[in-house]
């Protein structure tokens, strides 16, 4: 993140932030590195840090934090090491009071920046001449690694080693079988997080190129539409609803149908159907497709907490339940794919039909790139974030469940109160007292740090974080940061200004650009001979008889008036800002204060 | 009849330089089947005839010698000086005959006597664009009667001279030279709604968009900033409702119940806050703003109003949009794969 010329004091220092009453002590969830610490505060205290409330809305559970060392390490990875994404490395983070920050962390020496971007010149550009096969080899790896997942064994501590132990090849014990099932869960994590950066950066970057081409050619276009025009067809995110709304059909044909009445459970309609042979191949047909389209995520997150189908059922029956009744009622359920594919077509066409030869051209081709990648976008959230990470998730319950039975937890899923390096401490009290027979600790160690916990993120759940700490960039040029998170100049100006609470008019963006200088506010034309050389004019409404002073002023703000009014219309003439309509500037603001004009997005700041 | 007028559906854009870029443009509307109400054209040698019969030539160039753009009170004392000595010199007794059997022919035409009619200047020459600047034309509505259509027309006239057109003018230079001017004469609609539309986001440059401001009553409580109009942008390619606020319109102008002119009125409080457009009303805008666009080929500024009672829509004027605010960022034309490249600052310039 560039941040030239900090201006200090908009956004709260993180070495300032207090900790919460009854939250004392929330450090120890967390890494060392993790946090604002005195010995790098000089460096800390002087960077722009923002809080990713996209992937971290709530405070982070000890265990969780995997989910932001791995992936941080993974994006850095590609994004530093291997494409050298010329201005930007990686991105560190911090927590404080349980939520997450993070920052960019810069390329700023211009020599620096021409050698990375031959690196990623020519790394990028195989990807992208490569990408339909690359990315048909990175499927194979992914359900690669998932079948592994499912096939590492969480094992038990026997009372005694079996045979094969004695006198088998397989000479490990149980004590090493499960340190090592746990180390290497944790690294089918880290692969994980590694293929889903793969293909992420330079998918999102060829998509957000397109986005940005279009916003920068047709500037109201709804997000919407670009993403209809790019839209992949047949991915792989729809097929869990089509095999249900298939099953629902199948359902009504073999005549089991009024088992799936509203306001039954899963396990209801289960029990039900397993009395008929029909409801019985319907059950066989449902277990074909559970795996792997019931790997689907109930919420969209990297907590452990969000769980796929497969161990809450009650979202595809209600699903199942619905498509039964609207099919029983005659009604359409099937995704009108030709329609939609007419439709991206349609809006293609048109919006092409506006743009001039040259754009046109480039927006073509940047609509085809985006195509080829876009399957990616679409399913890399289905393989990972839903797929892979709810198995993984289930992974860890298993050792949780393991340390439960042994007394070191009241509940399995108290395993998330604790770091994953706390759960390897706990694993090797618990093999170590397994092995030597002694008296472990653990049982009276780890219940009360839960319980504690616990509270604490309870609490901390009620702290409203600040959208950014630290200093405040005089501009936004991380393109990770701006691409993924979306956090431009003038969103952190934005955030700056609410931090800063002067007051704000706002009303209809009449001409754009941005002017701050001395307000004159004339309230009749009698008056505009008092307006003088470069002041912002501030009045009811303008008429063609205010025309002589449009030359002497820098910037409108008027009362009434939308954007096709008089001082909207000769605004735009002279290339003023103009803020039309804000309904009280002339009662707000007095002649000689400074303001600050903001015409694209048509705020009036008082400062 | 002799050429000082001419019916509106008899004009076509070659007649712009006689007649003005108002009058000529509606002639187009006309042909191409766009609902327009009936109306005449005024020529600009009626205007001249006007100045030579008075013989006020002399008295003009004598009042705006020298003025600069900037100096309020020189040009305060011109445009009086110059008002004042047009708004006593007559009509021609030929542009006045051929004015009133025009007149005549609309009101036969919507079966009343001393029909409603809007007069409004009709720029002429390559300013006909820059007149969109600060609303520089004059109007007159719900004028009735011959002798006042042709106090109207002549209203029109001594416009030329008022401070903001003399001042803009100035500005570029040409103070001193005589300028020239149709006039538009059309049948008035007794709108419920009017209001303007664009057929782009003026602001943003945005050609996808249909922007359009709505406000109730005639169109001058919109055009004159008098009310914040209910403001629409509404997509040409989906017709959807990209952005809509609808605003407090405490204000609007009906006819005159005496008689003639438009008179401003308090909007009754249910209605000042109710949105004057439904999703219908702005889907008809938006189509007859795409053909209305499609036939000059180019973004039109489009005043429109929908009439009481039947709720027909018409086009009452029709101009390219000027003053299109710079396009913000719009990126230049480049390779795809150029593009991609400066996404992440590994454009070909470095970054």
């Amino acid at each position: 993140m560039a941040t030239t010329a900090p201006k200090a004091g908009a956004f709260p220092s993180p070495y300032e932030i207090e900790t919460p009453p009854g939250c004392e002590g929330w450090e120890e969830m967390y890494p060392y590195y993790a946090l604002f610490d005195e010995r790098r505060r000089e460096t800390d205290e002087n960077r722009f840090w923002f809080w990713n409330s996209m992937h971290f809305p709530v405070p982070m559970p000890a265990f969780d934090v995997i989910c932001i060392d791995s992936p941080y390490q993974a994006v850095g990875a590609w994004q530093n090491r291997v494409f050298a994404v010329p201005p930007a490395m990686g991105i560190d983070y911090r927590c404080v009071n349980g939520y997450i920050y993070i920052s960019g962390n810069p390329v700023t020496d211009p020599a620096k920046i021409a050698e990375r971007a031959e690196f990623f010149q020519q790394r990028a550009g195989y990807y992208f001449q490569n990408w339909p096969e690359l990315y048909g080899k990175w499927r194979a790896k992914m359900e690669a690694l998932i079948r592994e997942l499912g096939e590492l064994e969480v094992p038990d501590l026997p009372e005694y080693e079996p045979d094969e132990v004695a006198f088998g090849e397989n000479r490990n014990t149980a004590f090493y079988e499960l340190l090592n099932a746990y180390g290497r869960a944790l690294r089918l994590g880290d692969l994980m997080w590694q293929h889903h950066f793969e293909f992420l950066l330079l998918g999102y970057g060829a998509y957000g190129t397109f986005a940005e081409f279009c916003k920068g050619q047709l500037p109201d276009i709804p997000d919407q539409h670009v993403a209809q025009m790019v839209a992949g067809i047949d991915v792989i995110l729809f097929r869990p609803d089509a095999e249900l709304r298939r099953l629902a059909r199948l359902a009504i044909e073999t005549g089991v149908d009024a088992s799936f009445a509203q306001g039954r459970t899963p396990q209801e309609i289960d029990a039900e159907l397993a009395e008929s042979d029909a409801g019985r191949s319907w059950l066989a047909e449902l277990e074909k497709v559970k795996d792997p389209y019931f790997n689907m995520a109930t919420g969209d997150g990297l907590y452990h907490y969000y769980r796929s189908w497969l161990d809450d059922p009650s979202i595809p029956y209600a699903s199942l339940i619905g498509h039964v009744s609207a099919l029983k009622a005659g009604e359409q359920i099937d995704r009108p794919t030709e329609e939609i594919v007419r439709e991206r077509d349609r809006l293609a066409e048109e919006y092409a039909a506006l743009l001039d030869e040259d754009s046109r051209q480039s927006f073509n081709d940047l609509l085809n790139l985006s195509r080829m990648v876009f399957p990616y976008v679409e399913e890399h959230k289905f393989y990972c974030d839903y797929w892979f990470l709810t198995r993984w998730w289930n992974k860890i319950r298993e050792f949780g469940a393991l340390l439960a039975r042994s007394g070191f937890l009241e509940d399995g899923e108290d395993v998330f109160q604790l770091s994953r390096y706390e759960v390897a401490g706990a694993l090797d009290e618990l093999v170590l007292t397994w092995a030597t027979g002694g008296v472990p600790l653990g049982p009276k160690h780890w219940p009360p740090i839960v319980a504690r916990r616990k509270e604490i993120l309870k609490k901390l759940a009620d702290w409203t974080p600040p959208p950014a700490i630290g200093v405040t960039p005089e501009a936004v040029t991380d393109p990770m940061t701006i691409m993924l998170w979306g956090v431009t100049t003038e969103r952190v100006q934005e955030w700056a200004r609410q931090q800063e609470g002067g007051a704000v008019l706002t009303g209809a963006a009449a001409s754009p650009g941005v002017v701050e200088g001395e307000a004159r506010v004339v309230r009749s034309v009698d008056q505009i001979g008092d307006v003088r050389d470069g002041e912002i004019l501030v009045c009811g409404s303008t008429s063609p008889a205010w025309a002589p002073i449009f030359s002497k002023i820098t910037a409108t703000v008027t009362d009434v008036g939308g954007v096709m009014s008089h001082a909207a219309i000769v605004a735009r003439e002279y290339g003023l800002p103009a803020v039309v309509g804000t309904g009280r500037a002339t009662a707000a603001i007095r002649t000689g204060q400074t303001i600050r004009v903001d015409g694209s997005e048509g705020t009036v700041t008082l400062l | 009849m002799s050429g000082y007028t001419r019916p509106l559906q008899q004009l076509s854009r070659s007649d712009e330089p006689s007649f003005g870029g108002k009058s000529a443009n509606l002639g187009e509307l006309l042909a191409a089947d766009i609902p327009v109400p009936p109306g005449f054209a005024i020529s600009s040698t009626a205007f001249q005839e006007f100045v030579a019969d008075a013989g006020l030539e002399r008295r003009i160039s004598s009042a705006v010698a020298g003025v600069s753009a900037r100096d309020v009170d020189a040009i305060g004392r011109a445009s009086h000086a110059i008002s004042e000595a047009m708004r006593f010199a007559p009509v021609p007794d030929a542009v006045r005959a051929e004015v009133e059997q025009h007149y005549a022919q609309i009101g036969a035409a919507a079966g009343v006597d001393s029909p409603p009619v809007a007069v409004r200047s009709s720029a002429v020459g390559e300013d006909s664009a820059d007149a969109t600047f600060a609303g520089q034309q004059e109007t007159y509505l719900w004028v009735r009667g011959v002798q006042h259509v042709c106090d109207a027309v002549r209203d029109c006239w001594v416009s030329l001279y008022s401070p903001p057109a003399i001042s803009y003018r100035a500005r570029l230079d040409q103070a001193e030279e005589p300028p020239t001017m149709g006039v538009t004469v059309q049948l008035m609609v007794d709108a419920e709604v009017s209001g303007v539309m664009f057929t782009c986001n003026p602001v943003s440059g945005d050609p996808s968009m249909v922007a359009i401001n709505a406000s109730w009553g005639l169109g001058l409580a919109v055009v004159g900033g008098e009310v914040t109009p209910d403001d629409y942008l509404v997509s040409k390619v989906t017709g959807e409702v990209v952005r809509e606020h609808v605003h407090l319109k405490d204000v609007e102008y009906v006819p005159d119940p005496s008689g003639g002119g438009a008179v401003r009125v308090d909007v009754p409080a249910e209605r000042s806050e109710r949105a004057c457009l439904d999703q219908l009303g702005l889907l008809r805008l938006v189509e007859v703003g795409k053909r209305v666009e499609r036939h000059f080929g180019s973004h039109q500024d489009i005043e429109w109003a929908i009439a009481r009672g039947g709720g027909e829509l018409f086009v009452v004027q029709a101009r390219p949009v000027t003053g299109l605010a710079k396009r913000r960022d719009k990126p230049k034309p480049q390779s795809a794969m150029s593009l991609i490249m400066s996404t992440f600052g590994a454009g070909s310039k470095g970054s």
